[in-house]
């Protein structure tokens, strides 16, 4: 197992990966469905109401 | 489903406590996770006793504010009243030493060596909670005329806690040597978590006392689920990678450490796309100084600007702070500050333990999905990104990450519920089983305290690289994180505010 100074090297020379398709798709996807489900159950929990 | 073999799997509990000697016995009995069920369910039970007419736990010590050390401690229970303090005091350093080196042995600890790192943990913690409790600290206004002093600081009880974070940074950051000798028993994970177990009793009851305000909770929680891992960990995981240049091993862990729960999310992620082992530890490290960092300013902010929308308050401590040792302590400190305060300023005294179960029940349904969010990455980095012939996937590796403290909780929860509503006529006995389980629970807090100052080494935050990762950690945390989470927690829960005493 690489040792703490060898990784924290390591982080400070980092060369960059490009981002792959499926790392977009990824984030795209996961965003677009979480602000969708977000807006659903911010209506469902008005429409339910705050159950006080 | 793509023949893909099972991630490696990955300890749910610290990173500290995963590189401790390797536990002799397998199953059920070798983690943490596992132990803090069993430890949690052990009190819970024998406090329950008092719904039968058997008082089981009632000599266990119960810190109260003080102005004279000698009435600093009584036993919890009317029925031994009697009892002299310093023996309540003993009796309860006893069965949590001899319960916690039950555990240990079987975690693979030497006992000796354990009891005697616990004992110092422990007694360093109960004075610290027990200074806490001084009245000059920790006297609400309402109290101050009974006392006989003219001010306080007004912080509650709970500044226990603060004090023996500080406690636990001092002995952390100044004697390093302490810190690794006190190594064997700092384990503020499993102390959390059984204080967790624990704690859903007292839940339970309140829950009993407003089912609609607790399903509340409940839906909220749920929306955190959608909050930190569909739109934090995709936010943090393209930041690192594009503005960052963080390579595919590191941004996974860090978004995870970031986004989800802290250290065992990172650890899990790193096995789920096969990152080496070093890579989220030392993600880790940073996730746990954050959170003390976060510890010791979001309660306050919270009390500053959120002291007259409680609950928001309560939700936004499960959604920033990414430990859950910090984010159920911090959630137990807007609790206390918050009532401190609006009984100050608005002359309303909110019941105890509502925000705080907003804060631990969004917490743990983060905690839940764990597993499956390991799950997702592994199928995508093994069928995309990493192709290996001949791997396969199972779903056995989400029940490895499901986090089972939260068996223990739901179970208690329900239990204390579901008697609260069936036989109102229980209600009482109920609240003092749960009184007599928050005992040893806010023993648990205190040491979890301590002991994540202790491992918290801000000397790392100095290390070559360890900036980098830093920055990514503070661009995310204080640039969206805790704003999101907090524009979500007000969505859900403005104008809702806990149950009043008396009312």
């Amino acid at each position: 197992m690489p040792d703490k100074p060898d990784l924290s090297r390591e982080l400070s020379r980092m060369e960059a990966e490009p981002l792959l398709d499926i790392e977009k798709k990824l984030v795209a996807g996961s965003l677009i469905l979480g602000v969708l489900l977000l807006v659903i159950l911010g209506w469902l929990a008005s429409w339910i109401g705050r159950g006080v | 489903m793509p023949a893909v073999e099972a991630p490696r799997s990955a300890p749910t509990s610290d990173a500290a406590g995963a590189a401790r000697v390797a536990a002799p016995v397998p199953g059920m009995l070798a983690s943490e996770d596992w132990w803090s069920v069993w430890l949690g369910l052990g009190v819970f039970l024998l406090s329950i006793g008092v719904l039968v007419g058997v008082d089981l736990l009632g000599w266990a010590a119960k810190s109260q504010v003080w102005l004279s050390p000698a009435s600093s401690v009584i036993p919890v229970s009317p029925a031994y009243a009697s009892v002299p303090s310093v023996v309540s005091i003993l009796a309860t350093y006893v069965f949590l030493l001899v319960a916690t080196s039950i555990g240990a042995k079987f975690l693979g600890a030497a006992v000796a060596r354990f009891a005697a790192s616990f004992t110092v943990v422990y007694w360093v913690s109960y004075g610290c909670w027990v200074s806490g409790h001084f009245a000059y600290i920790a006297a609400t206004p309402d109290k101050l005329g009974a006392l006989g002093i003219g001010w306080s600081m007004n912080l509650t009880g709970e500044a226990g806690f603060v004090l023996a974070l500080v406690a636990g940074l001092l002995v952390g950051n100044v004697f390093p040597r302490g810190a690794a000798w006190l190594a064997v028993a700092a384990r503020p994970e499993w102390y959390i978590k059984t204080a967790i177990v624990i704690m859903g009793a007292a839940l339970g009851v309140k829950a009993a006392e407003a089912t609609g305000l607790a399903g509340a909770v409940v839906f909220r929680g749920l929306c955190a689920i959608v909050e930190a891992y569909l739109i934090y960990w995709a936010l943090v995981y393209y930041i690192a990678r594009r503005y960052f240049g963080f390579s595919r091993e590191w941004a996974a862990p860090l978004a995870a450490g970031v986004s989800i729960c802290g250290v065992s999310a990172a650890i899990a992620v790193g096995a789920a796309i096969r990152a080496r082992p070093a890579v989220p530890i030392m993600v880790s490290s940073l996730v746990v100084i954050f959170a003390v960092v976060e510890l010791l300013l979001l309660p306050f902010v919270a009390q500053t600007f959120l002291y007259r929308e409680p609950m928001v308050a309560g939700a936004w401590m499960g959604l920033a702070v990414k430990t859950d040792g910090a984010a159920v302590a911090s959630g137990a400190m807007v609790d206390a500050l918050i009532r401190a305060k609006a009984l100050a300023v608005q002359g309303v005294e909110y019941k105890e333990g509502w925000m705080l179960m907003a804060a631990t029940t969004t917490k743990m349904f983060i905690d839940v999905f764990i597993g499956v969010w390991a799950l997702v990455l592994a199928i995508v980095w093994c069928t995309r990104i990493d192709r290996r012939p001949g791997e396969r996937i199972g779903f056995a590796s989400v029940w490895d990450r499901f986090p089972k403290f939260v068996l223990g909780y739901v179970t208690t929860f329900v239990v204390l519920l579901a008697i609260c509503v069936w036989r109102p006529d229980l209600r009482a006995a109920g609240g003092l089983a749960s009184e007599e389980g928050t005992s040893f629970r806010v023993l648990l807090f205190a040491m979890t305290f301590f002991t994540i100052g202790l491992a918290s080494n801000f000397k790392k935050l100095r290390e070559e690289g360890i900036v980098r990762l830093a920055a990514v950690y503070v661009v995310s945390l204080f640039g969206f994180i805790i704003w999101i989470g907090l524009f979500i927690s007000w969505i859900f829960f403005r104008g809702i505010t806990p149950p009043i005493v008396g009312g």
